[in-house]
């Protein structure tokens, strides 16, 4: 599962899973352009964390293992894994 | 299902006395030592279901790794974690050999700051909350001649456990600090009988406390009747520093 796309996918199962266990539904889907923070999901800092702990057990990357690399949204991240 | 409590420094000490008392109380134990000790072969015998020990050196990011890796192979996520591994050097600060200093920074801050963030990384993957307790003391809150380096140190799991709390709570994640007074453990070994005098006489309590004196509070940290108690730190020294 290296692509964008697959990568964008398990984004938005991962997210979706999160909000659920907080009891919370997102408002709209996960898309190429949503933003995590300040942006339409119920998401704070922890619960980014947390997606991006989820990331590394499924996919086995980390893109942050040299340091924090900037991104906004689900795309921007999803391009990360891709190219790890 | 039965929870698992991690507990770095197992091996002798207030560790030893830790991994003891919650196996008692019902837990799954993992536990590291640099060694495996004189105690611990027993309690592997007599838990073998729910006591886990691996050699580790805590303050090395690849050992840290591979213990959390294996407690959560054989128990799951665990519940609790209990960075207990510690290392005192005493020594007036102007000629304590750097390496010294460098090596109380790793294992004592360093390395507990390593163990947390792994096992927070377990405890956010599934609901229901964890407890973390660092184990300070009150050196770091009072200070002690030739104890520098090592007061720093615990000052900074303090530190540690305010902004940590803060970080986790929302997950139900309690952290908090619980600070010893002065133990008659192998670390207080090298005070002299000078300072152990001192020490009594200045404690309301008449002595120097035990690990047994200080494992049931964190018993009762680690259980659901402190579910809303973080942030905090909790001193056990006989009064010495009220």
């Amino acid at each position: 599962m290296t692509d964008t796309q697959s990568m964008l996918d398990l984004i938005a199962r991962e997210t979706a899973r999160i909000l659920a266990e907080k009891g919370e539904t997102a408002a709209a889907s996960v898309t190429t352009d949503t933003a995590f923070l300040d942006g339409p999901l119920p998401f704070d800092s922890l619960d980014l964390a947390t997606l991006i702990v989820a990331l590394e057990g499924v996919t086995g990357k980390d893109p942050f293992r040299q340091g924090f690399r900037q991104f906004n949204t689900a795309g921007e991240l999803a391009a990360l894994y891709a190219a790890a | 299902m039965t929870r698992t409590v991690i507990v770095t420094g197992g091996s002798r000490g207030l560790g030893l006395a830790l991994t003891r008392t919650l196996l008692d109380a019902g837990y799954n134990v993992a536990t590291c030592s640099r060694s495996l000790g004189d105690a611990l072969p027993a309690l592997l015998d007599a838990y073998p279901d729910r006591l886990l020990w691996q050699q580790a050196e805590i303050g090395e990011p690849a050992s840290t790794q591979s213990f959390i890796d294996a407690t959560v192979q054989r128990f799951g996520a665990p519940w609790g974690l209990i960075n207990n591994a510690g290392i005192a050097r005493e020594g007036i600060l102007a000629t304590l050999p750097l390496v010294e200093v460098d090596s109380l920074i790793q294992t004592n801050l360093t390395g507990a700051i390593q163990v947390a963030r792994a096992v927070l990384r377990h405890m956010l993957s599934r609901p229901g909350g964890g407890r973390i307790i660092n184990i300070s003391s009150i050196i770091g809150q009072r200070g002690y001649t030739g104890l520098s380096a090592y007061a720093a140190t615990k000052a900074g799991l303090d530190g540690l456990t305010r902004a940590l709390a803060r970080e986790v709570g929302r997950r139900q994640i309690t952290v908090n600090s619980v600070a010893p007074g002065y133990l008659d453990t192998e670390m207080s070994g090298t005070l002299s009988a000078g300072q152990r005098d001192q020490i009594v006489r200045r404690t309301p309590m008449g002595r120097l406390g035990t690990a047994d004196d200080v494992a049931p509070a964190i018993l009762f940290l680690l259980g659901d009747g402190a579910r809303y108690i973080t942030g905090q730190t909790l001193t056990i020294d006989g009064g010495i520093t009220c």
